[in-house]
C-alpha cells in the first residue's frame, strides 16, 4: 500500500476508536429522547462520574496488589456501571419525574441545572485538577507498513475499546429486540399513553432507560479513562456535547442511528485533523451537524416524527 | 492560616512602629514601598516578594545602610486587584515615597505604573511579565524578571544551536500564552535557517490527539515544540508513546508542573522546557539563602531573588549618584549594568532585561528537573 493510503487507514482506525465511545454515550441521549422526548443534558456528567468511579476502583485495587489486571478492570467496570446507573435512576426520580407532563422546556432547564449541580458536586468532592492514572494497557497488536513510509498501528487499548463497544451494543440490541422489557421499551417509544393504558408500568420503563443509558456511559467513562489516563470534572460537558451531536446526526430517538452517528462523527473528526489543521476539527464536525439538520432534520436513520393526536 | 495571619499582623505592627520612629529621623531613612498582594488568593506571591525585599533591606542595614541611610520597607496591599492597585499607588504618592518594588500581578502593575510615571516615582517590578507594561515607554519603570517572549527566543536558540533537529513541528493550544510563544519560536527558528514543517493549533481541553500524532509521524518529525500548558502536552506525550512516535518534545514554563509526569508517566523523561532559573541554587546566593532560612522563611519562591535584586539595583544606583532623586536614578539604571542576586543585569531602552532569566531544563519521569546541557 502507498504511504497515503496507509495514513488514511491509520486515521480511520483512530476515528473509529473515538467514534465508538461517542456512540456509547449517544445511546443514553437517544433512548431518553425516543421515549419521553426530552434531552437529558446531565448525561455527559454521568459519563464523567463513571470515569471517576473506575479510576477510584482501579487505583484502589491496584494498591492492594496481587490482583490480575483483567479482574481489576472487570470489577471497575461493574462498580462504575452500578454507581452510574444509580445516579441515572436518581436523576430521573429527582429532577425529571416530578416535571413530567409539564412543558418540555421546564424539563430541559431542570436537566441543565442537574448538569451544573453534578459538575460542581464532583469539583467539591474530588477537586478540580486533573486526576491521572498510569498507562495500564500498552503496546500494539498489529503494525504493518514499513518504517520508511508509514507504519499503521492498532494498539491493544484501541482493540479493547472496539471489542467492549461491540459487545455492549450487541447486548443492548438483543435486549431491546428480544426481551419483554425491551418490547415494553419499544412500545413506550411508539405511544407512551397507550402503553400505559395497556397495563405496563411506564414509570418503570422510563427509569430503566435512564439506567441503561447511564450504564453505557459508565462503560465509555472507563474505556476513555483508560485510553487517556486523565479525568477532570469538566470532561463530561464536551463529551456530552459530542455524543449529543452524534445522536442528532444519526437520528435522535434511533438506537442504530446513535451508533452510526458516533462512528461517523469520530471518523469525520480524525479525517479533518488528518488533512486540515487540527484546530478545524470541531468546526467541521459541528458544521456537519448544521448541514444534516438543514437537509435532513430527522438525522440519517431517524424517522420523521408523526404528530401525536 | 492562623499562624500566617499572626505573622502578617506582626509585620504590620512592626511597620507601624517603624513608621512612628521614622517620623523623628526622616533625613536618615530611605523608605521603599513594597506593593503587592498581602491578602487574597495569590498572597503567597506577595510573601515571596516580601521575603526577598526584607532580606535585602536587612543586609544593607547590617552593612551601614544605603549611602549611609537606613532602609525601611513599607508594605502596601493591592490584593492583586487592579482597582486596589490604583488606590495603593495614590497612597504611596501621598505618603511621599518615591521608590517602589512591585507590583506583582501584571494587571495591577499596569494601572499603577501610569500613576508612578506621572508622579516621577521609580518602580521596579520583580514579577510582572506582561510585555505591555514596558511598551508604554515609561522611563521610570523597570523589571527584574524576564518577559514571557524571552522563553521563545531562548527555546529557538537551544533548538537550532544544541539539538539541531532535522524536521521540527511547532504545536500550540491557540491561547494567548501558548500561541504567542509558539509564534516566537517559529519566527526565531526561521531566522536561524530552520523552517518548521508544521505549525498547528490544537484545542485546549481536548483529550484525543491520535490524529495529530499520526500526522506528525507522517511528516517524519523528530522535534516538537509545544506552546501551551501541561494537561494537553501530557496527553500528547502519553499517546505518542502508545503509538510509538519518538521525537524530542520541548515546551515553555507552562508545562513545568509535577502533574505532567502524573499524566504522561515515563514519557515525561527527557522532555525539554524553559523555566525561570532557580536563583536559590546559585552558589553566589548561598549566604543570602542562609540568611533567609535563618529567619524561618522559604528562599525557593520564583520572585524572592528578583525582588532582592530590585533593592540591590536601587542601592547601587543611590551609592553611585549620591542622590535618591527617582528621575536621576532611572537615567542611571537604564545606562548602566548591575551585578545582582539574579546575575548580570542590563536594561534595554524599554526597561526590560536584555538577558533572559530563563534556563533550559530537562524534565524527568519522577517530576523533577535538571538543567539541560
Amino acid at each position: 500500500m502507498t504511504e497515503a493510503s496507509l495514513y488514511l487507514l491509520q486515521q480511520i482506525i483512530n476515528g473509529l476508536t473515538i467514534g465508538s465511545t461517542y456512540a456509547l454515550i449517544a445511546i443514553g441521549y437517544t433512548m431518553v429522547y425516543g421515549i419521553i422526548g426530552m434531552i437529558n443534558f446531565a448525561h455527559g456528567e454521568i459519563y464523567m462520574i463513571g470515569s471517576y468511579i473506575s479510576f477510584i476502583v482501579i487505583t484502589g485495587l491496584l494498591a492492594m496488589g496481587h490482583i490480575a489486571l483483567p479482574a481489576v478492570l472487570f470489577v471497575a467496570l461493574v462498580v462504575a456501571m452500578l454507581v452510574a446507573s444509580s445516579y441515572g435512576w436518581a436523576i430521573e426520580r429527582v429532577a425529571y419525574r416530578p416535571l413530567r407532563g409539564s412543558n418540555r422546556l421546564i424539563a430541559l432547564i431542570s436537566a441543565i441545572g442537574m448538569s451544573i449541580f453534578l459538575q460542581n458536586y464532583v469539583v467539591l468532592a474530588q477537586g478540580s485538577r486533573d486526576v491521572a492514572m498510569p498507562p495500564l494497557i500498552s503496546g500494539s497488536l498489529v503494525e504493518f507498513g514499513s518504517l520508511e513510509t508509514f507504519e499503521v498501528t492498532i494498539s491493544w487499548m484501541q482493540l479493547l475499546i472496539w471489542v467492549v463497544t461491540l459487545i455492549s451494543m450487541t447486548v443492548l440490541t438483543l435486549f431491546i429486540s428480544r426481551s419483554r422489557m425491551g418490547r415494553a421499551c419499544r412500545a413506550c417509544a411508539e405511544d407512551i399513553g397507550m402503553t400505559n393504558l395497556l397495563g405496563i408500568d411506564t414509570n418503570r420503563i422510563i427509569a430503566m432507560t435512564f439506567v441503561i443509558g447511564a450504564a453505557l456511559a459508565a462503560i465509555a467513562g472507563l474505556l476513555l479513562g483508560l485510553y487517556y489516563g486523565v479525568v477532570n470534572p469538566f470532561v463530561g460537558f464536551i463529551a456530552g456535547l459530542k455524543a449529543f451531536t452524534a445522536a442528532v446526526l444519526g437520528g435522535i430517538g434511533s438506537i442504530p442511528g446513535a451508533m452510526l452517528g458516533g462512528l461517523i462523527l469520530g471518523v469525520t473528526e480524525a479525517l479533518t485533523a488528518a488533512y486540515f489543521p487540527s484546530e478545524y476539527k470541531d468546526v467541521v464536525s459541528f458544521g456537519l451537524l448544521v448541514l444534516i439538520l438543514l437537509f435532513r432534520p430527522t438525522g440519517i436513520l431517524g424517522k420523521p416524527e408523526v404528530e401525536k393526536v | 492560616m492562623a499562624i500566617k495571619m499572626k505573622g502578617f499582623s506582626k509585620t504590620l505592627l512592626a511597620t507601624a512602629a517603624a513608621l512612628a520612629i521614622a517620623g523623628t529621623a526622616q533625613a536618615e531613612t530611605l523608605k521603599i514601598a513594597l506593593a503587592g498582594p498581602a491578602t487574597g488568593p495569590v498572597a503567597q506571591y506577595g510573601d515571596m516578594q516580601k521575603i526577598g525585599v526584607e532580606a535585602a533591606i536587612d543586609y544593607f542595614n547590617a552593612n551601614g545602610g544605603i549611602n549611609g541611610m537606613e532602609v525601611e520597607g513599607v508594605i502596601y496591599d493591592d490584593a492583586c486587584d487592579p482597582k486596589q492597585a490604583v488606590a495603593v499607588a495614590n497612597k504611596i504618592v501621598n505618603d511621599g515615597i518615591t521608590h517602589v518594588v512591585g507590583h506583582l500581578c501584571s494587571s495591577s502593575t499596569e494601572p499603577a505604573s501610569d500613576i508612578y510615571y506621572e508622579e516621577g516615582i521609580l518602580m521596579i517590578t520583580a514579577a510582572s511579565t506582561s510585555p505591555s507594561i514596558t511598551e508604554k515607554g515609561y522611563d521610570t519603570i523597570f523589571r527584574t524578571i524576564g518577559l514571557d517572549s524571552l522563553q521563545g527566543t531562548l527555546a529557538a536558540d537551544y533548538i537550532s544551536g544544541t539539538v539541531k533537529p532535522e524536521r521540527v513541528a511547532v504545536i500550540h493550544d491557540k491561547q494567548q500564552y501558548g500561541e504567542g510563544l509558539a509564534t516566537t519560536v517559529r519566527d526565531s527558528l526561521v531566522e536561524a535557517g530552520i523552517e518548521p514543517v508544521m505549525f498547528e493549533g490544537v484545542t485546549a481541553g481536548d483529550k484525543d490527539f491520535s490524529a495529530l500524532i499520526a500526522k506528525l509521524q507522517k511528516a517524519d518529525v523528530d522535534f516538537v515544540y509545544y506552546g501551551g500548558y501541561h494537561p494537553e502536552l501530557g496527553l500528547i506525550l502519553r499517546q505518542s508513546k502508545e503509538k510509538g512516535f519518538e521525537a524530542q518534545f520541548m515546551g515553555p514554563e507552562g508545562i513545568v508542573n509535577s502533574d505532567l509526569a502524573k499524566i504522561a508517566g515515563d514519557a515525561t523523561e527527557g522532555v525539554l522546557a524553559t523555566a525561570p532559573k532557580s536563583f536559590d541554587k546559585n552558589p553566589e546566593n548561598a549566604l543570602r539563602v542562609a540568611a533567609i532560612e535563618e529567619k524561618g522563611l522559604d528562599p525557593t519562591g520564583p520572585f524572592v531573588f528578583p525582588a532582592y535584586a530590585a533593592v540591590q539595583i536601587m542601592a547601587d544606583t543611590i551609592d553611585a549618584i549620591d542622590s535618591t532623586d527617582p528621575m536621576a536614578m532611572a537615567e542611571y539604571i537604564s545606562a548602566n549594568e548591575f551585578e545582582t542576586a539574579i546575575g548580570h543585569v542590563k536594561y534595554d531602552d524599554k526597561g526590560d532585561l536584555t538577558e533572559s532569566t530563563f534556563l533550559v531544563y530537562e524534565l524527568h519521569a519522577d517530576g523533577s528537573k535538571t538543567a539541560a546541557e
